[in-house]
């Protein structure tokens, strides 16, 4: 096997700040990029290979890029790396193979939460003509948009991107690469295929936990004639909801939504896009899943902060009345959660043996009926 | 297992924060009494393993995991699931691979949060005896767990370095050596991703 020099290792808090160290290290010195890693709450690393001077320089770059656009956890060099031991490294499977050559400047968006990132992504679109690349999360709910084109455009849509996000929530990081190094891309978000959607308005409401969304949601649907397009789960506990329609239908669901998300769960954000650009509701709303028969039966969701908890629930609930178990969710691999069905009064005496048997082996968050619910809710919930 | 109850069968059920524990635990719980390991699961960086047995080798494998956890972390919730229903196995999220090579040799668990304390430790264990990564597991929450495999000594001086190198760190969790470790153990723990076992 050959024996490579040294390999550095950048670790940050936040993608941008990633991104960044990553087209540093790469300008900096005749280095390799050989993997990524992200190990959840938003702690990403990269790993680079090369002559042990040029990885010393390369990570002495990479720390000052990561210090400016972000938190820095470590940066450091391994000198004569047992690469052996580091073949199978889970950093190997990291980074996407880059196709053709993309030119022009790479502008990325970082916020907590999703509902600010996707403010931004619509006034960016709106703002200066770039494109929409992918967006992705990184855990501890931060979450970035890639955002493509000519380097005056990119700076202009990042500023105007920075600002209406920062008036929905927490702007983490915003970074322009005029030129960035080959080899970026593949770190990015690839952006998923989807048609433009237009709409009168979007809604997104936003709560940790995926009980807060299904009462959420399902007041939503029941409130106007909105149209649930998914349930986005962006780390950190939460789950997004978005719904487009016309713009007086948006504001009463999101009202009622609302109100039933605080009920039910914890409330993160709830804000409109009022004549949203319609690549950005394909980007963050398009393939939701597939519908599912609910037979006009009730919903009952349990959700914890620990596995044991919820599988005495499930236990119980399924032991305890007459319900069925149907599927189980992770929201944003942080809270999990479970679902039954059944008739209305099975459901609640379910949740309640179920929520007792939570608290006992871990810290119940929701246990959360829906008595009726719509079959256009019905038809966008991610469990399985 | 279709549908119906575990009759006369109960499946144990711990949980601690990070994987080490839960490794250690899985370790003592099937050397307490004749139980099967069913898998892990994995949840904001806390882990559960899942063992499956009559009632009363559960109940036995319960207390000796969940003291066996403890020597490493502070909190651990165990719990029997006596007759289970169905439902119950489908959190399990990691079964074992019954494919995966179970070597002989001892196990080295070093867990620390940051994954690259983890780059820097493999390496400087790896020169330090002759030992081999086994596994890398990240479980969220920023928690690594580096799994490592060989002679009994070697991996008692290769975590004793590892350890020196990122022991003081404010993300070091902890560390532990399994001298004999139970071959299940490996095989639950080692699947989703190993191509690896060691070869010494």
């Amino acid at each position: 096997m050959a024996r490579i020099g040294a390999l550095g290792i950048v670790e940050t808090r936040g993608m941008a700040a990633l991104t960044a160290a990553s087209d540093s290290m790469l300008k900096a010195a005749d280095v390799r990029l050989c993997g990524r890693h992200g190990i959840g709450s938003g702690w990403v690393a990269v790993v680079v290979s090369g002559e042990v001077a040029a990885v010393q320089v390369a990570v002495g770059a990479g720390r000052l890029a990561a210090e400016r656009y972000g938190e820095l956890v470590e940066a450091e060099v391994v000198v004569r790396p047992q690469m052996e031991e580091m073949e199978d490294m889970p950093h190997g499977e990291g980074v996407a193979a880059v196709s053709g050559d993309s030119s022009g400047a790479l502008g990325m968006l970082e916020t907590r939460t999703l509902a600010p990132l996707i403010q931004g992504a619509d006034a960016m679109v709106k703002a200066a003509a770039v494109e929409l690349g992918g967006w992705s999360s990184i855990g501890g709910a931060l979450v970035h948009l890639v955002v493509r084109g000519e380097v005056v455009a990119v700076r202009t849509a990042l500023e105007a991107g920075r600002g209406a996000a920062a008036g929905t929530g927490e702007v983490y990081a915003a970074l322009t690469i005029p030129r960035p190094a080959a080899g970026v891309e593949g770190l990015l978000p690839a952006a998923m295929p989807g048609e433009p959607i237009e709409a009168g308005a979007l809604g997104i409401l936003e709560t940790v936990g995926y009980a807060g969304a299904v009462g959420g949601g399902d007041a939503m649907v029941k409130t106007s004639p909105v149209e649930i397009l998914r349930l986005s789960g962006a780390s950190g506990g939460r789950i997004a909801v978005l719904a487009h329609g016309r713009l007086d239908a948006v504001q009463a669901a999101m009202e009622a939504g609302a109100s039933a998300a605080r009920r039910s769960g914890e409330l993160d954000n709830a804000c409109i896009i009022s004549r949203p650009a319609p690549e950005v509701i394909s980007r963050f709303g398009g393939a939701g899943p597939a519908s599912r028969a609910s037979g006009g039966q009730a919903l009952g969701l349990i959700e914890t902060r620990t596995t044991v908890g919820l599988v005495k629930a499930v236990d119980q609930m399924v032991k305890a009345s007459q319900v069925e178990f149907e599927g189980r969710y992770k929201a944003g691999y942080f809270l999990t959660a479970a679902v039954v069905r059944g008739d209305v009064g099975a459901v609640r005496s379910a949740l309640d043996a179920g929520a007792e048997a939570a608290r006992r082996y871990g810290e119940l968050v929701a246990a959360q009926l829906i008595a009726n619910p719509q079959a256009d809710l019905e038809g966008r919930l991610p469990h399985r | 297992m279709a549908g119906g109850r575990l009759m006369g069968k109960a499946i144990g059920m711990i949980e601690v924060e990070g994987v080490a524990g839960t490794v250690l635990a899985a370790d003592a719980a099937c050397k307490a009494a004749e139980v099967e390991l069913l898998g892990w699961e994995s949840i904001g960086g806390r882990t559960a393993v899942f063992f499956g047995g009559s009632v009363a080798a559960v109940a036995a494998s319960l207390q000796e995991g969940e003291e066996a956890a403890g020597e490493v972390v502070e909190e651990v919730v165990a719990a029997p699931l006596n007759q289970p229903v169905a439902a119950c196995r489908d959190f399990i999220s990691f079964p074992p691979d019954g494919g995966l090579e179970a070597s002989p040799g001892a196990l080295g668990l070093m867990e620390a949060r940051g994954y690259g304390a983890h780059v820097r430790s493999i390496d400087v264990m790896a020169k330090a005896a002759a030992v081999r990564v086994f596994r890398v597991l990240s479980v969220h929450d920023r928690v690594v767990c580096t799994l490592i495999q060989g002679n009994v000594g070697a991996v008692q001086e290769a975590i004793a370095v590892g350890r020196e190198l990122i022991g003081s760190s404010p993300y070091f969790r902890c560390s532990a050596v399994i001298p004999k470790p139970e071959p299940q153990v490996l095989q639950v723990f080692g699947q989703a991703g190993s191509r690896r076992s060691w070869r010494g």
